[in-house]
């Protein structure tokens, strides 16, 4: 299992395309991912979970990934929410 | 029994363009209850399997939707299919819901929607218009998979042809649905321009209209409304006049507008003695006339970009523009469009904190103002219309430029903006023209020291008429003073022409008066380059144009310059228009 912490740093949080975003590239995996923050943890396969989070920027998001892949994973969601969704500030 | 209905008058917000004249038809939903079933052991099985059935349906009917949404309206408009049809698959959430009808042992329907109601109560609470939508969407999903447990297809409104409908807000999938029944139009509480709904509504040719203190009290189904989604407002109960004035209206839009542009055999349309004269059109909101436009390679003159920011009471993300401006740029390909930075202020005003009180709002922090002093929101916007003008198809045009400073910050930036962006490696038009709106009277009379400075310059004659007379154009009490044929704002007009051809820059003119026929001879008269009006106006004004011998214009432009007052501008182009019009036809 690994975790890390990011943070949301697109303008407009994580809105409906960011969360799509996360969803499909963590889906692409085989290994379990949550998300946490302020001590809420979500499934972060499930677009409802993910929305639910409301992140507006500047949130911290833990990042959890259990699995065979988890890595792999790691590196592709990250990469992912640190360039910002492909929205440059 | 008769009831007595006030005639009464609605201010509201048109989200998408046009007009409904119809009966009111009342779409208030009911608090939806969803009753709370105990469910006995032996049966929880039977509502999974309900639920799971209930979900196979609604991912069915998304498909479907989406697919004929892509068909239709294109893919924009299905990607709000795309969203719905995550959300109706959530496997986690459905786990969940099904977990929970083990455990607290209750329909489907009530456990479902409990869940529904517990990942949308934090969203539906935030200022964010993005986030808000979300929790629309989930509810548009949530409200098909009820109606499919509860057995009964949804049940739909049903109302006469041509009604009006009124309530608190409709999904996508009721606006497609309730246009197989000939809706009208919409008028509803909550929504944006960029909200799903809209979309399809915008591509089905519905007008919406947002009303913010919205109560079904003000209206009774039946009762003829009036949805004037071009004023912004609503008109119960309309006096006679009012419906055939607005039937008239509605005659010249839409898809009749759709047709008339598309009679015109000839764009730019020349007059009798073969000079052509250059047409654009005014895009205040995006709505399927642009398709039309762009068919009959009639270029957008003006690209009013505020629209994304009074949608939501917030500027739009770099990537929401980058979105609208790469399909406004792609569909204009063939020609070209001029966007105007945000231009806000004054009267194009919201909620949003950041809009001071101000004493004199006209003479205060509008236009290019703002931008200047907000630099993060200015760079996001250059760096969005850069982006999108890989085709060299686009234009940035400044507004409100009353200074030679307020030119060199806003080519600094952008030089900055184009700086970054070629270190990224990503491509967009070096040579992207940049201009300034000619609206403050310092402007024209600075021309010589403003216009090398740009590429092109527009005359934005609604602010320069208001300014140059020191009449606020919105209030009643000099309504009398604020008149664009006044000789005095014709003379910075000509001044402004004038001052554009010595230093070889184009000029064109924006503003009413640019589609105003009376005005049409004067502009010719003085050779502006191109005139962008309004897409209602353009097919009257090209007729006009056809008709008029420019050899007859000096004169006429000589009389009018030396005319002492307004009264006597607009009696001499009036005559001239009348002349013309009392032609025998097909000469």
């Amino acid at each position: 299992m690994i975790t890390r912490t990011v943070q949301v740093k697109n303008k407009f949080g994580l809105h409906a395309r960011p969360a799509a975003m996360i969803v499909t590239t963590a889906s692409k995996y085989q290994s379990e991912f949550f998300i946490s923050k302020d001590g809420l943890r979500v499934n972060g396969k499930s677009i409802m979970g993910v929305m639910m989070l409301a992140a507006e920027m500047g949130s911290e998001l833990t990042l959890e990934l259990v699995g065979p892949d988890e890595s792999q994973a790691m590196t592709d969601i990250v990469r992912v929410i640190e360039s910002k969704f492909g929205e440059s500030d | 029994m008769e009831v007595a209905v006030k005639h009464q008058v609605i201010k509201g917000k048109p989200i998408v363009n046009g007009i409904a004249v119809g009966p009111a038809r009342l779409g208030w939903p009911g608090d939806k209850q969803i009753s709370e079933i105990p469910v006995a052991a032996s049966e929880v099985s039977k509502q999974i399997k309900s639920l799971e059935k209930a979900v196979g349906s609604t991912v069915g009917e998304l498909q479907e939707l989406r697919q004929s949404a892509l068909k239709k309206m294109g893919g924009p408009v299905a990607k709000i299919f795309d969203a719905q049809l995550l959300i109706a698959s959530d496997q986690d959430f459905l786990s969940k819901v099904k977990d929970d009808i083990k455990a607290r042992r209750r329909n489907a329907a009530f456990i479902y929607n409990d869940h529904v109601k517990r990942t949308t109560a934090p969203l539906k609470s935030s200022h964010d218009a993005y986030i808000r939508q979300m929790a629309q969407d989930i509810e548009a999903v949530a409200d098909r998979i009820v109606s499919h447990l509860s057995g009964n297809s949804k049940k739909k409104m049903e109302f006469p042809p041509n009604s009006v409908l009124v309530g608190k807000t409709f999904t996508p999938g009721e606006v497609l649905s309730y246009r197989q029944q000939k809706v009208a139009g919409f008028i509803i509480k909550e929504g944006g321009p960029n909200s799903h709904m809209a979309l399809i509504a915008r591509a089905l040719y519905l007008p919406v209209i947002v009303v913010e203190d919205l109560a079904p009290a003000q209206f009774i189904t039946g009762v003829d409304v009036i949805l004037d989604g071009i004023e912004g407002k609503v008109i119960v109960n309309p006096s006679k006049d009012e419906i055939s004035q607005y039937e008239h209206l509605k005659k010249r839009l839409g898809p009749a507008l759709i047709a008339r542009i598309r009679s015109l055999k000839n764009i730019p349309p020349e007059t009798r003695d073969g000079v052509r004269v250059h047409i654009s059109a005014n895009v205040t909101l995006p709505g399927p006339a642009e398709d039309i436009l762009a068919e009959n390679k009639i270029p957008v003159g003006l690209y009013r970009s505020e629209f994304m920011y009074l949608a939501n009471n917030r500027f739009p993300d770099e990537e929401t523009q980058f979105e609208q401006y790469e399909q406004v740029a792609k569909k204009f390909a063939a020609t070209s469009v001029v966007i105007r930075t945000f231009d806000l202020g004054y009267d194009k005003l919201s909620s949003d904190a950041v809009w001071p009180l101000e004493d004199n709002p006209a003479l205060g922090w509008r236009g290019i103002r703002p931008m200047l002093d907000m630099p993060d929101v200015f760079k996001a916007q250059i760096r969005a219309i850069l982006r999108a003008s890989t085709r060299r198809n686009l234009k940035i045009l400044v507004p409100m430029v009353a200074d030679l400073s307020e030119v060199e910050k806003t080519k600094k930036l952008i030089a900055q903006i184009k700086f970054t962006l070629k270190k990224k490696r990503i491509p967009f038009d070096e040579n992207i023209p940049v201009g300034i709106m000619v609206e403050i009277p310092s402007a024209v009379l600075m021309a010589d020291i403003l216009f090398p400075r740009v590429d092109f310059v527009a005359i934005g004659t609604n602010d320069l008429t208001q300014y140059t007379l020191a009449a606020d154009r919105k209030n009643n009490k000099v309504a009398n003073l604020y008149n664009c044929f006044h000789p005095a704002v014709l003379k910075l007009i000509y001044d402004a022409v004038e001052a554009a051809k010595r230093h070889r820059r184009p000029v064109s003119v924006c503003g009413e008066m640019a589609g105003d026929p009376v005005a049409l001879p004067f502009f010719i008269g003085i050779k502006a380059d191109s005139l962008s009006m309004n897409p209602a106006r353009i097919v009257d004004l090209c007729r006009m144009i056809n008709k008029i011998d420019s050899n007859l214009l000096p004169p006429l432009v000589k009389a009018v310059m030396s005319s002492p007052t307004a009264d006597t501008v607009i009696k001499r182009l009036e005559s001239f228009k009348n002349a013309l019009e009392s032609r025998k036809k097909g000469k």
